[in-house]
């Protein structure tokens, strides 16, 4: 789809060495093309090209920093303009005040924006959508106001005005070339930065919380801290921009530097050239910024807002044809037509998985204690008074009739609810007891668990999908990667591996949310309703494969509806009904528990039976 | 004390202003779940319209206000059925981007049509002020006030009494259960944000008289209105009716207590607390931000 | 494709950027070219090309006079928008079209980023309506202006209080309140700035110092608190929007003031005065460029302005920023013709030795430079609202009428 998922050829290093890299036609187009960047301007030796090119550079930078909040994570700030401003006031004023050079005033305004960064996203990610946007908007117009109001110390709207003092030093130079320099090694880190973030766990982990945050979860990701990590890096990079530009620009004011259209100005490179990928902000930017250039200088005199007026027209019908950027749309094409150019095409050779860690531990031992628990919505008691023990080894089934809560009763065993007493205790992989709270602690742990409603990452492929879940044992993305392959073998789905997860049938996609969370390595598996919507013979394979699971020493606990399965499967049955637990034991001995089949038939058939 | 008492009126009619405007705003998001970034703007097309009125016909805004309302349900209505509606099942920060670029095609587009001058409508009675036990009102503004209320009051009815009002509440409420019963839920949409922007229709007749247009003067509203409306809870129209109310005293007594420059960061402020806090609203009317 | 759009792309730019270089050698052999900085578009068009006006006059009145030394004026537009603008249309003005000399910028921030650029390529930069001081505080050699600044216009404004306004409500100085509001931009801070400081100066007794958004939709706070506060005097610093709200809740809020001066801005618009109404802005003070009702034996040429300025553009001129660039460029052609050269050194030594008394051009003003290239005979007037009009009540010299006592229906 983007540069960003190349796959590079490699014998047997771990990692494949940058020369190799550097022969696949993806990479040494991509340097080429950025190339053009630099040389054009210095070819043509202009200083007014030399000015556009610099603003297609601190832009370019400005909307691959953004990308990383807004596409990876798909956190759609409209006031990244707050870091751009604060890098850039930061360094005026160290450079005023303590006659600090601009390269350092760049890092500490880059420090003080990741901390911003981290204070707005903390308590603002839970927002969706709109909201999200609504608030940084709402924060930009804050910080605005206030650089307005304090002008002893920000200069007010009279702005600050940098020393002319020239030199490397002070990134003020008579030779405009060399703020090319600086502009264009921007660019490149940002590039860098975007390119290894989405190439790496954390690239994978954003865009799995950005499709489905409850998936992610069990896979183990902490949802906020990831996307804290993304808005630190993405503040800290914009700052740094910004600070380059108030440089360049020499002169500061809050209605330029912290200013809502140039924010969302970025927001729309990135959307025109491809939300989420590594190209797409930078040809965004290319596109449209020289096209803007030229029209303003052709039309912008003779006719007043014409720019604006095409700008916002772009951007709807943008959003109604192209979706997915140009990259989205059109990025799968173009890298097959690169791929085809000398040194392309090569994949990595299938790399053996590296080992999962062994289960210890004395089979039959408690590994999971639910306690006395209780949990109420509203006035409904969902759990009431819920026990259970699940011993290690033992796969456990639990049934009961639609709407008795077992789900619930799932949802508080893997952290996804609080319930409101008792407590659940789990061995973890290291052996000792642990009390943990969050969905993503449970799963750190070892406890692994699938959706009813399945819950795939429907834009990734299938190996992907179990990727998410195999980055919470294997960081490094190959490790991962040949991990995902040896479940997706085991399940069953290494044939569909390269196919989008949301085209595949629900028998499929009951599959892959198996794999996605076996990938987790977990020693104790919730399987909710796996079987459901199976055929006969994958039901029978399920049924092998959960044997074959717990064999490797994994303990099941499992919700089924398919009598027939559960019972020949399970070593132990528990029955709720009404949030109560209200039947455990061998399977002979619960299908003959009169209250079970009160529960499932009614006291009327019981009687009637005369049970 | 009655310096108090005149900010708490002021604040209460400046209120009404806003009200009218984000109700329009709650109803879109309420009903179709779009946050329409372009509302300002709708504000600014019937501004202009009123203005042209004004000034071809010598119409005064207030009658004025009956083909304006009509030209704004119909833009609504125009941009439901041709921008959101394509973009229903798309992701959220691709129908946020259209309203966007939306809002500024708009904007610019005025620039092109009217330039950046201001026009106003000839002077009238309702720019002036009537003396009550020592306070003064606005007349304008007053017949803000009692239009907000009759607009609250009048909706209300009409969710409540008619067929298609119980028809959009019901999409609303569960689209796919409307789907169900037969509602044809993407007319009802193009209805519900025809309607908003008829809201925002009246409330440009209205401000006309008070205010000058020029093509930025929706940003001077727009984000009030969306403090109000998540004041309100974002989809109750009696939320941000009240929402409306508070942000207008909120914003009346901060210009004079705290400073006249800070009276934004203060609700932006209070904004941003209610959305981290209580993001169901102040009155608890909202369903968070689901 | 990626590749080959963004080569095609970089290709077009310096195609178009040398195209634009290619058509000036012929042309230049002839022709004097200068740069006329403007914003032309975006939201501050409307008194940026009534700016470009002013010096459009005057270029056709130095062409159908020859020129300078014979050679006629071309001007190349640059349109600056915002501060990133201003820089990339310098870099191209100073560049690509290589022009001798710029023209511009009616907008302080636009005009403090792009004459960075001009000083840093040698560039004479001529300033004609900004009025920010640090524009000609910064040392640069070749920026000039002959506008008054944003400090005159303060002093000019209080020093009204004590030397007019006092006297005429029979009052020591001291006695009156005065208060300081201002939009917070910018333009509303510098001004407010020197207001202030000139006040301490003058010890006049200032009780409030209110900012405020220009895009406040309510100013009742800020009144009440004028009222509160017993505010005699009120220096207001806005733009239009707000001067309008300020006068109709004014009235609204039955605050009655002795005086309101404003400092141009919104206050010199007549669209603002019909948007208030003509009995409601009757008495307000105002400080700005020189306007068109002005005693013309004080300012010779600006009635030739007026009339040339109906002629070509078929309506009064919409503010006194035409006249001041008119004024200011007339000034600058006529050293670029004693420089004989088109040297930024020779230029700067003839503007050096500019010595135009006060009340010898079109606006009034004399014209002299400091060595930062301020001129420093450039003098505010002091003008009222009167029936509708913006008529010059101070200086006596320059006055058409008296000043009147009160503002609005008072």
């Amino acid at each position: 789809m983007t540069i960003g998922e190349t796959s590079l050829p490699t014998a047997t290093a771990k990692r494949p060495s940058p020369l190799m890299r550097l022969t696949h036609p993806r990479v040494y187009c991509s340097l080429a093309a950025l190339a053009l960047l630099l040389l054009i301007p210095l070819v043509s030796g202009s200083p007014f090209v030399v000015h556009v090119f610099v603003t297609i550079c601190v832009f370019a930078a400005l909307s691959t920093a953004w990308n990383i909040v807004g596409g990876y994570a798909g956190q759609l700030s409209l006031g990244h303009m707050v870091f751009y401003g604060i890098g850039g006031y930061t360094t005026a004023l160290l450079i005023q005040h303590f006659s600090l050079s601009p390269w350092l005033g760049m890092c500490v305004g880059a420090a003080l924006a990741a901390l911003v960064g981290v204070g707005i996203g903390y308590p603002c990610f839970r927002l969706r959508g709109p909201f999200f946007s609504l608030a940084t908007i709402a924060f930009l117009e804050v910080v605005r106001l206030l650089a307005i109001h304090f002008n002893g110390v920000t200069g007010g709207s009279a702005g600050l005005i940098v020393p002319l003092k020239l030199g490397w030093t002070w990134m003020i130079f008579r030779e405009k070339i060399n703020y090319l320099y600086i502009a264009f090694g921007l660019l490149l880190l940002c590039v860098a930065v975007s390119y290894v973030i989405r190439s790496s766990r954390l690239g994978y982990y954003l865009t799995a919380v950005r499709e489905r945050d409850a998936a992610a979860l069990a896979a183990g990701v902490n949802n906020t801290n990831v996307k804290l990590k993304a808005i630190a890096v993405s503040a800290a990079l914009t700052a740094m921009v910004g600070a380059f530009h108030a440089m360049y620009m020499t002169f500061l004011e809050p209605a330029t530097m912290f200013s809502l259209s140039t924010s969302i100005e970025v927001a729309m490179f990135s959307l025109i050239g491809g939300l989420g990928t590594v190209a797409g902000p930078l040809l965004g930017t290319v596109l449209v910024v020289p096209l803007a250039e030229l029209a303003r200088g052709w039309l912008g005199s003779a006719a007043n807002g014409l720019h604006g007026f095409v700008y916002g027209s772009v951007l709807v019908l943008i959003t109604l044809t192209l979706p997915g950027g140009l990259v989205g749309t059109f990025g799968k094409r173009f890298a097959r037509l690169i791929d085809a150019l000398p040194g392309g095409g090569v994949r990595v050779p299938d790399r053996a998985a590296p080992e999962p860690a062994a289960i210890t531990g004395t089979p039959g031992e408690p590994v999971l204690v639910a306690d006395d628990l209780v949990k109420t919505f509203g006035g409904l008691v969902a759990t009431d008074h819920v026990s259970l023990t699940l011993r290690r080894g033992e796969i456990l089934g639990v049934i009961g009739p639609n709407g008795a809560g077992k789900t619930t009763v799932f949802n508080q065993l893997s952290g996804f609810l609080a319930p409101n007493s008792g407590t659940v205790s789990i061995v973890g992989r290291n052996g000792a007891r642990a009390t943990p709270t969050t969905p993503d602690a449970f799963a750190r742990l070892g406890i692994g668990r699938t959706f009813q409603i399945v819950q795939p990452f429907g834009k990734l492929s299938v190996l992907e999908n179990i990727m998410i879940g195999a980055f919470l044992r294997h960081a490094g993305v190959e490790d991962a990667r040949a991990a995902a392959l040896r479940v997706a073998r085991l399940v069953g789905l290494e044939d569909v591996k390269d196919v989008e997860a949301g085209t595949l049938p629900i028998g499929g996609l009951k599959r892959l949310e198996v794999a996605r969370t076996l990938a987790t390595e977990p020693t104790i598996l919730l399987l909710d309703e796996v079987m459901a919507g199976q055929s006969q013979a994958d039901t029978q394979r399920m049924v092998q494969l959960i044997r074959t699971i717990r064999d490797h020493g994994v303990t099941v606990i499992a919700i089924e509806h398919n009598m027939q399965a559960i019972m020949s499967l399970s070593d132990r049955i528990a029955v709720i009904d009404s949030g109560r637990l209200i039947a455990e034991g061998k399977p002979q001995d619960v299908v003959r528990d009169r209250r079970v089949i009160e529960a499932y038939l009614g006291e009327d058939f019981v009687d009637a039976q005369g049970l | 004390m009655d310096i108090f008492i005149q900010l708490v009126i002021n604040g209460i009619l400046l209120g009404s202003m806003y009200a009218i405007i984000s109700v329009g705003l709650t109803l879109i998001f309420g009903i179709v779940r779009v946050v329409n970034f372009a509302h300002g703007e709708f504000l600014m097309v019937g501004m202009y319209g009123a203005y042209l009125l004004a000034a071809k016909f010598g119409l005064h805004p207030y009658v004025s206000a009956i083909p304006i309302v009509l030209l704004l349900f119909a833009l609504g209505a125009i941009v439901q059925r041709f921008i959101i509606q394509p973009l229903l099942s798309a992701d959220e920060h691709i129908q946020i981007f259209a309203t966007v670029g939306l809002s500024t095609a708009l904007m610019n587009l005025a620039l092109m049509v009217f330039g950046a001058d201001l026009y106003s409508v000839p002077p009238s009675a309702v720019q002036h002020s009537i003396a009550l036990g020592g306070f003064t009102l606005v007349i304008g503004q007053v017949v803000m006030f009692f239009c907000a209320l009759a607009l609250v009051a009048g909706l209300h009815l009409f969710m409540q009494a008619t067929p298609l009002g119980r028809a959009i509440r019901a999409t609303a409420q569960n689209r796919n259960a409307a789907l169900l019963m037969g509602v044809r839920v993407d007319r009802i949409y193009v209805i519900a944000f025809g309607l908003g922007a008829a809201c925002v229709g009246l409330a440009s007749a209205l401000v006309m008289p008070l205010y000058p247009v020029s093509p930025t003067i929706g940003t001077y509203f727009v984000l009030t209105a969306f403090v109000v409306v998540v004041l309100g809870g974002m989809r109750s129209m009696y939320g941000a009716f009240f929402g409306a109310l508070i942000i207008g005293v909120v914003d009346s007594l901060s210009g004079y207590y705290i400073a006249p420059d800070l009276k934004e960061v203060v609700y932006f402020a209070l904004f941003i607390l209610i959305l981290i806090f209580k993001p169901t609203g102040l009155f608890g009317l909202g369903r968070g931000t689901e | 494709m990626r590749k080959i759009a963004r080569a095609a792309l970089a290709a077009a730019v310096v195609l178009g950027a040398s195209q634009l270089a290619g058509l000036s050698p012929a042309a230049a052999q002839q022709n004097i070219k200068f740069g006329a900085l403007y914003p032309f578009s975006g939201g501050l068009a409307l008194l940026g090309d009534e700016s470009f006006r002013g010096l459009e006059i005057a270029v056709e009145e130095r062409n159908a006079a020859g020129g300078i030394n014979g050679k006629p004026i071309t001007l190349v537009k640059g349109d600056a928008v915002d501060p990133n603008q201003a820089v990339g249309e310098a870099r191209r003005l100073t560049s690509v079209d290589n022009v001798s000399a710029i023209f511009g910028t009616y907008s302080s921030s636009l005009s403090l980023a792009a004459t960075q650029v001009a000083e840093l390529a040698g560039v004479p930069y001529f300033e004609l309506g900004a009025v920010s001081d640090p524009i000609t505080e910064r040392g640069f050699k070749y920026v000039f202006r002959t506008n008054a600044t944003a400090k005159d216009f303060s002093v000019r404004m209080v020093d009204s209080v004590a030397e007019a306004i006092a006297p005429a409500q029979g009052k020591q100085p001291g006695e009156l309140k005065i208060g300081i509001i201002y939009e917070d931009s910018l333009y509303g801070q510098t001004m407010s700035g020197y207001q202030k400081a000139r006040a301490q100066e003058k010890k006049l007794n200032v009780v409030e110092t209110l900012p405020y958004s220009a895009k406040s939709v309510d100013l009742t706070p800020v009144i009440l608190r004028l009222k509160s506060a017993n505010v005699d005097v009120v220096l207001q610093t806005s733009y239009q929007n707000d001067t309008v709200l300020f006068f109709r809740q004014m009235k609204d809020q039955g605050f009655k003031p002795k005086a309101v001066i404003g400092a141009g801005g919104g206050y010199s618009l007549r669209d603002t005065m019909q948007a208030v109404g003509p009995e409601n802005m009757e008495g307000a003070l105002d400080v700005d460029f020189t306007q068109y009702r002005t005693n013309p034996k004080a300012a010779p040429g600006i009635e030739q302005f007026v009339t040339k300025y109906k002629a070509k553009y078929g309506t009064d001129p919409r503010s006194g920023h035409s006249l001041a660039n008119y004024m200011g460029a007339k000034v600058f052609f006529d050293a670029i013709a004693a420089a004989k050269t088109l040297s930024a050194d020779a230029i700067r030594a003839e503007v050096m030795k500019v010595d135009l008394p006060v009340g010898s051009t079109a606006t009034g003003w004399g014209a002299k430079f400091s060595e930062q290239g301020q001129n420093t005979r450039a003098l505010p007037f002091l003008m009222q609202w009167q029936n509708g009009d913006l008529v010059t009540v101070f200086p006596a010299e320059a006055a058409v009428a008296k000043m009147k006592v009160g503002v609005g229906t008072n």
